[in-house]
């Protein structure tokens, strides 16, 4: 069973730490390049402008559930709109957790 | 590949579901064999479809048939090569890379069909299989076949059909014949499938979903499915170099409830959100080149509740990866369920041997009921 570890981790990560290992994330899994974690734009949006599929999606969304720890609903993947949504997404799983 | 090591003869186990969260994805993926086949599927996650009726004439006239329910089979036909090329044109451009042609018979628009493979090289031809495709055309070409030659001669008035396919298609790398599992002929499928083993032909099986309205013969029942899957089973096990198939897509495709009820289907007609996948992409084009979202899926009316379509499995199934990826087994399943998908629909893919031997019962979305 997924400890508390990652979760705790994450309460000590301030918002600009978060968006960065989410883009880290997302540039590994989709094989981004010429962007780095620093430079992505965090509100870019991951369907309407970088063209993610449905499939890729669900890949980020299981690996964002192995590094945070959190449990993600298939239903709630429209709410993983972007680096920015997928941070607020995360903070408000761990604070409902 | 070697699938003459694989046998299937052990009972599918109906498994409770494993505790959700007690594996990792990555730990999942680290275990031999999964994470490669999962890099090799997921090459192919790009495929955006959409179908298209490109004719509403047919050579021969079924009983059951798909097409010549509701309001399609009206629709004016559009004979213009050109305008064609110029519809795909406008549809890679909006990102679809895969293409399903069907009908009526997409035989009798040879030069149609050519005006979509040059402009979409990947997709498929739903056929009856009597007439030729010229080669040029490097769709994966998908030859129906509803049971032997008398129930042929029965349900679709042609004799001697499988022995006519056959002409048209050996030693064509581009033909899958598709059994289509009805209640009638579950027992003619030993035949059909040795033959078109012993011609060296690969075979994947459908089960027949009941057009809206539909109350006659051909529809499953609670016997029919569970003598279905045995079927479907014993002939991957008998023919594993033929027959394209897993466990779990016998399993899946063979529960009493649906793959609506079961999975939630993907396609517009069932699923209202626009944010992503086939709700946002997939259209179903009529003979007269219009679509509408209200009806669109990949075998439009088919009665929802009784949909286990191969069609539908390969897109509502593999887009469920997440649910499957919740223990080593399930997610086993469901790569050979996709790498399945994958040779069936893309020419060219090879099959590999599939990994899960005792396929889960198909798991639950978080917050539902078990299942099966």
């Amino acid at each position: 069973m997924a400890s508390n570890a990652g979760a705790m981790d994450l309460r000590t990560l301030d918002d600009r730490g978060l968006e960065l290992r989410i883009a880290e994330i997302l540039i590994s899994e989709l094989k981004l390049e010429d962007v780095t974690a620093d430079t992505f734009d965090v509100g870019l949006d991951l369907v309407d402008e970088l063209g993610i599929d449905s499939m890729d999606l669900t890949t980020v969304a299981l690996v964002l559930q192995d590094v945070f720890r959190v449990a993600i609903d298939e239903d709630d993947y429209p709410r993983l709109k972007s680096v920015r949504a997928i941070r607020e997404y995360i903070r408000s799983k761990i604070a409902g957790a | 590949m070697d699938l003459m090591q694989e046998r299937w003869t052990t009972p599918v186990v109906e498994r409770p579901a494993v505790e959700r969260a007690a594996w990792r994805f990555r730990e999942i993926l680290a275990l031999p064999e999964v994470g490669e086949r999962f890099e090799r599927v997921r090459r192919w996650f790009h495929l955006r479809e959409s179908t298209y009726d490109v004719t509403n004439r047919c050579n021969l006239r079924c009983d059951g048939c798909y097409y010549y329910e509701g309001e399609k089979q009206f629709a004016r036909e559009t004979p213009d090569p050109t305008a064609w090329r110029e519809l795909l044109d406008a549809e890679r451009a909006r990102g679809i890379t895969y293409v399903v042609l069907a009908g009526a018979e997409p035989a009798l628009v040879p030069d149609v069909l050519q005006a979509c493979h040059d402009a979409i090289p990947l997709g498929c031809v739903a056929t009856n299989g009597v007439l030729p495709v010229p080669g040029s055309i490097g769709y994966r070409m998908h030859v129906s076949v509803w049971g032997d030659d008398a129930t042929s001669a029965r349900v679709r008035g042609m004799p001697g059909m499988l022995r006519r396919q056959l002409e048209v298609w050996r030693g064509d790398p581009r033909a899958v014949f598709v059994y289509t599992f009805t209640r009638e002929n579950i027992d003619q499928a030993d035949d059909v499938v040795a033959t078109l083993a012993a011609a060296d032909a690969k075979v994947t099986f459908n089960m027949f979903s009941a057009p809206v309205g539909y109350a006659g013969p051909l529809r499953h029942d609670a016997a029919s499915l569970a003598a279905t899957r045995a079927r479907m089973l014993e002939l991957l096990d008998r023919h594993p170099r033929h027959v394209l198939f897993s466990p779990y897509s016998a399993v899946a495709h063979t529960q009493p409830l649906g793959l609506h009820d079961l999975f939630g289907c993907s396609y517009p007609r069932c699923n209202p959100s626009t944010f992503i996948g086939l709700g946002r992409s997939f259209r179903q084009y009529r003979t007269d080149l219009t679509w509408d979202r209200q009806v669109s899926c990949c075998v439009p009316d088919t009665d929802c509740a009784d949909c286990r379509h191969y069609a539908s499995g390969s897109a509502v199934v593999t887009a469920r990866m997440h649910r499957h990826a919740s223990h080593p087994d399930t997610f086993r399943a469901w790569l050979d369920y996709v790498d399945t998908y994958l040779a069936v629909w893309v020419a060219g893919y090879e099959k590999g041997a599939n990994l899960c031997r005792q396929p889960p019962a198909p798991p639950r979305a978080v917050g539902e009921e078990e299942r099966s």
